[in-house]
């Protein structure tokens, strides 16, 4: 039994267009699980998110291309195995995936338990009619679902249904990660917490060991994951405990991020929701600096010039910014930093990196982009 | 089940409509052609008779005997009455040979060729789209567009290439007829070996004319269901890319059916031009020469078969359709 159920370190994956052009949608993401720990990863749209929780699977199709880094799962390295060897023993059993679109995810002309028998077979499980039949009502009850559906077509049910279809299925050979890519975006605000509750009661039945929420319903996340990071180009900017990273968060970006959302509960008072100017940068030649910089209210004229790490807070969060930890739990997103003498005082605690050409992938981007 | 029995006592209604109307201008169609049919076949009795009254005589007992005296409408009345009876009448041509005789014998020739060569095209095509789709490459860039080349041809231009160059040119295949013309249909060797040698040349001229437009239609299918959700998902719960494929093409398959179904519709005209090129024999030789006797009761008679032959081919296909694709059943079901 590992420390963590699943490790990621650096992981850095890019999808390559048409034209051969290299997209760095994930790049250097890190972090680490416990058994029983729950992940809520937020971000606007097109800053990886989705990217990450399919690179997270280990199992990489065109366009999505691996480039470095490592996944371990229960001190089992899945970057770098045969992909069929992993498809066999790793999908669906150490890892899974509940996608984006569940209301398109099932094939439209096989019934339920046809796909279910299929999922089984692909991992070499062969059960007769009868015990295929009482394996997958039991877990259709685990989700609520009459076990009439077995023998729909998924055209024949309803979008929730779907939905609860495919939690089912997703966590059928009860994998130790589960990572759920917005699976309530599709349905009104009950329908989601019924969702959300149910992945949850997965984990505690002992089905599922860890859990990674995919989405931009922030107030859904603090809710029930354990930790929250927030996730920027490509990278994360903040990592930390739930309840810190909704209500104190660190990074400007996130400060942002939280403003623009409406939190429930801690009251809400008149608080204006804020919107961050600017659209994130071309993934194609992503900055070397700071990421955010071009956007970011709290700019420093260093920010343009190196390159940012990722830094812990002396509680241990996650932030990458330039900014003492110190003025950074100070400052609220609606503050500025004020006059040019003010400007100066706010040091930098950083040991300022020049910026150089070490980040590879930056470079060959520029290249193959042009 | 009850909605879609419903839908299908629809749609059979429709099919019977739709026969009804094709009945009546099959028949009334080739009537309204100027000339007199009867004329020509009495012009070969009375051709030795001087007496010219005689010969009017004659001519006026030909029309009675074909019934042509009576209105329009009359003689419709008695194509029904006798419809019914299964007597499509007496060819002109080749009086006094009943027409329902003349179909048998050329029916089976039409049915061997076109079904045989329409299906073969149909699969062809569609494995061909699936492959340029799947595998891409040389089958994408190459054979694909080839195909679509040599199935842009118009028929007969096709029919006439080959037939030159297999032919004539190279001289390894006969040029015309359903058989060598010194044999007497048979069931031996020496008949079958004949029949099949001449059968080449009009089967793969339709086959290559239909390949073409099988794939595109499946190409472009499959390229739209290999980037579906559910291919996604399935890669990521482990099931085999094998496997996958298999759910891609079915799905991809489906509209294709309805291709076939339009294809059998497109019979007629390909038999005439095959047929006709190739001097072979079947249905659609048989109406070039009752459509330049002006043989009323032939033309009416083929072209009332191929009505009910494409009408019951669609609505085979329609009913299947809603066995192998589920959605089409869940919508009519509503």
């Amino acid at each position: 039994m590992a420390d963590y159920i699943l490790e990621v370190n650096d992981l850095k994956t890019r999808y390559v267009t048409r034209f051969r052009e290299n997209v760095y949608a994930v790049d250097g993401v890190s972090f680490k699980l416990k058994e029983g720990e729950t992940l809520g990863i937020a971000g606007e749209s097109g800053c990886g998110k989705s990217t990450l929780a399919m690179s997270l699977m280990g199992y990489y199709f065109p366009p999505l291309h691996y480039t470095s880094g490592s996944i371990i799962i229960d001190g089992r390295e899945i970057t770098g195995e045969d992909p069929e060897v992993l498809r066999r023993t790793a999908l669906g059993t150490e890892i899974a995936y509940i996608p984006q679109a569940a209301m398109n995810a099932l094939n439209p002309t096989r019934k339920i338990i046809k796909y279910i028998n299929d999922v089984l077979v692909a991992h070499n499980i062969r059960l007769n009619k009868k015990e295929l039949r009482e394996m997958a009502e039991e877990r259709l009850r685990l989700v609520n679902l009459p076990v009439e559906v077995l023998d729909r077509y998924p055209v024949e049910l309803s979008g929730g249904m779907k939905q609860r279809t495919v939690i089912a299925i997703s966590s059928l050979l009860s994998p130790k990660i589960l990572i759920a890519d917005e699976p309530s975006s599709a349905l009104d605000v009950s329908s989601q917490k019924l969702v959300i509750k149910m992945l949850l009661d997965l984990i505690d039945k002992g089905l599922v060991k860890s859990m990674i929420f995919i989405t931009h319903e922030l107030p859904l996340l603090y809710n029930v994951t354990k930790k929250i990071a927030v996730m920027y180009a490509g990278q994360f900017v903040e990592l930390g405990p739930a309840h810190e990273s909704v209500f104190e968060p660190l990074h400007p970006y996130a400060k942002g991020l939280m403003g623009s959302i409406i939190v429930p509960s801690e009251g809400i008072r008149d608080e204006h929701l804020v919107a961050i100017p600017g659209t994130p940068p071309n993934l194609k030649a992503p900055p070397q600096h700071c990421r955010f910089a071009a956007r970011c209210k709290f700019r420093q004229p260093l920010c343009d010039s190196v390159v940012v790490p990722e830094r812990f807070a002396s509680d241990g969060r996650l932030f990458r910014c330039l900014l003492p930890e110190a003025v950074l739990r100070e400052l609220k997103y609606e503050d500025q930093i004020k006059s040019k003498q003010e400007d100066a005082e706010v040091e930098l605690d950083v040991n300022i990196i020049p910026f150089a050409g070490d980040n590879g992938d930056g470079d060959s981007g520029k290249e193959s982009g042009g | 089940m009850k909605g879609y029995t419903r839908y299908f006592r629809n749609r059979i209604l429709w099919y019977l409509l739709t026969f009804v109307v094709a009945l009546v201008l099959n028949f009334v169609l080739p009537r309204l052609m100027p000339g007199n049919p009867v004329a020509s076949i009495a012009a070969g009795v009375t051709e030795s008779l001087t007496d010219q009254k005689a010969a009017a005589e004659m001519l006026e007992e030909y029309t009675r005997a074909f019934g042509l005296d009576k209105s329009l409408p009359e003689q419709f009345l008695v194509f029904i009455g006798n419809l019914f009876k299964g007597d499509l009448g007496v060819s002109f041509r080749r009086y006094p040979t009943p027409v329902v005789q003349i179909l048998k014998e050329s029916v089976p020739w039409t049915i061997a060729l076109q079904l045989p060569a329409i299906l073969t095209g149909w699969m062809l095509g569609n494995l061909l789209g699936a492959i340029a789709a799947y595998r891409r490459g040389v089958f994408d860039r190459a054979i694909f567009p080839a195909f679509l080349f040599v199935g842009a041809f118009p028929s007969f231009g096709l029919a006439i290439i080959l037939l030159f160059v297999f032919g004539i040119m190279l001289r390894v295949l006969p040029t015309s007829g359903g058989y060598g013309f010194d044999l007497i249909p048979g069931f031996n060797l020496q008949f079958i070996a004949s029949a099949v040698r001449h059968y080449q040349l009009p089967f793969w001229s339709i086959v290559l004319n239909t390949i073409g437009g099988q794939a595109i239609g499946m190409r472009s299918m499959s390229i739209y269901e290999l980037n579906a959700d559910y291919v996604k998902y399935s890669r990521f719960l482990g099931i085999r890319d094998r496997r996958i494929v298999g759910y891609v093409f079915r799905n991809a398959m489906l509209p294709q059916v309805t291709g076939l179904a339009l294809s059998l519709g497109t019979m007629v005209g390909g038999a005439l031009v095959a047929e006709t090129i190739f001097s072979y024999p079947g249905i659609g030789s048989t109406i070039l020469s009752s459509i330049k006797a002006q043989d009323y009761p032939m033309i009416s008679g083929a072209t009332l078969f191929i009505t009910v032959g494409v009408l019951l081919a669609n609505l085979v296909i329609e009913i299947l359709y809603g066995f192998i694709d589920p959605r089409i059943k869940a919508n009519q079901q509503e």
